[in-house]
């Protein structure tokens, strides 16, 4: 599949896992680091905490991908694309954590 | 090394808050370059995209504009003319459906809102742009080409074009007010309209297709 897709489809994905959870002032509105720094400063979440630096990997991850736009998939970009799955996963379990724990001091 | 500006402020499209687009060709990973600063590229991706006709290659050759040279040549300009532009048609389907599953995503309830409209925006001005590049004599690079493209361009509502506009600025540069779910619903036909003005496109696009 084209990387074009294949990044936006990733981005909706990590954004989609945040976004879902209830209870935050705003929503995660990109992937750009100052779309995350907005959210995280909106809804008071240190960007030193985990669920940050889980997103701002994501993104410079993301971002390095999309100044290799339309290469040929290469060894790199496969490793890199792994990456970002795997951190999605990751930041899916945290974010899973989040909403328990909150939903458990209701 | 060599570093060049291009985008927004090499056409004089500046409004406050614009970013600039700054592009860094080096031999190799050099940390010196921030990427959420510069655009990195390493001298021979450069040469392939050039090769290739990339649209990314028409942009830098119609607009890049040099700040600084190591060796005080202008290697861009040394390129010449990237090669002619051969993936119109394909690049043109592609965020045609980039768009339709954005819009989709839009209209099922369950989604980031404001990321699927920045989407919408991404889509149309790639379009557009492609469009320009591959189907007319002016290539277009502005963030509004779908604008910008004579009797062929994008006529749905300012308020339309507005939110999307406001979307995109929010999910890159993170600054205006939140977008409300009303927004949406407000533009919702203009936002599906934008379907019919793409299909007829790839109509000239694709003749056969």
């Amino acid at each position: 599949m084209d990387d074009f897709i294949n990044r936006t489809d990733a981005q909706r994905r990590v954004l989609l896992t945040v976004n879902r959870v209830p209870g935050f002032a705003e929503e995660l509105c990109g992937l750009s680091r100052k779309a995350i720094e907005r959210w995280l400063s909106v809804n008071r979440i240190d960007s030193r905490a985990e669920l940050a630096t889980i997103l701002f990997q994501i993104s410079s991850k993301l971002f390095f991908l999309s100044n290799k736009s339309q290469e040929q998939v290469t060894e790199e970009y496969r490793t890199l694309s792994l990456e970002v799955e795997s951190l999605t996963l990751r930041l899916r379990e945290r974010v899973s954590g989040s909403f328990l724990d909150a939903q458990s001091r209701k | 090394m060599h570093i060049y500006a291009f985008g927004s402020l090499c056409r004089g499209e500046v409004d406050f808050g614009s970013d600039v687009d700054l592009l860094s060709i080096i031999e190799g990973p050099d940390s010196r370059f921030d990427p959420d600063v510069f655009a990195k590229y390493s001298y021979d991706r450069i040469r392939s995209l050039w090769k290739e006709g990339n649209p990314f290659a028409w942009h830098l050759a119609t607009e890049a504009r040099l700040i600084f040279a190591s060796d005080a040549r202008n290697f861009l300009l040394d390129l010449g003319r990237p090669a002619p532009y051969g993936r119109c048609a394909e690049d043109c389907q592609k965020f045609f459906r980039v768009y339709e599953v954005a819009f989709e995503a839009l209209t099922s309830g369950k989604c980031s809102l404001v990321f699927e409209l920045a989407t919408v925006f991404l889509a149309v001005r790639n379009f557009a742009t492609c469009f320009s590049l591959g189907m007319t004599k002016q290539p277009n690079f502005s963030r509004h080409s779908a604008k910008e493209i004579g009797e062929r361009s994008l006529n749905i509502s300012d308020g339309a074009y507005r939110l999307l506009e406001r979307s995109r600025i929010l999910a890159i540069r993170a600054t205006g007010p939140m977008i409300q779910a009303q927004e949406l619903q407000a533009c919702l036909e203009d936002v599906c309209a934008i379907r019919s003005w793409m299909q007829k496109l790839l109509t000239e696009v694709k003749p056969d297709g």
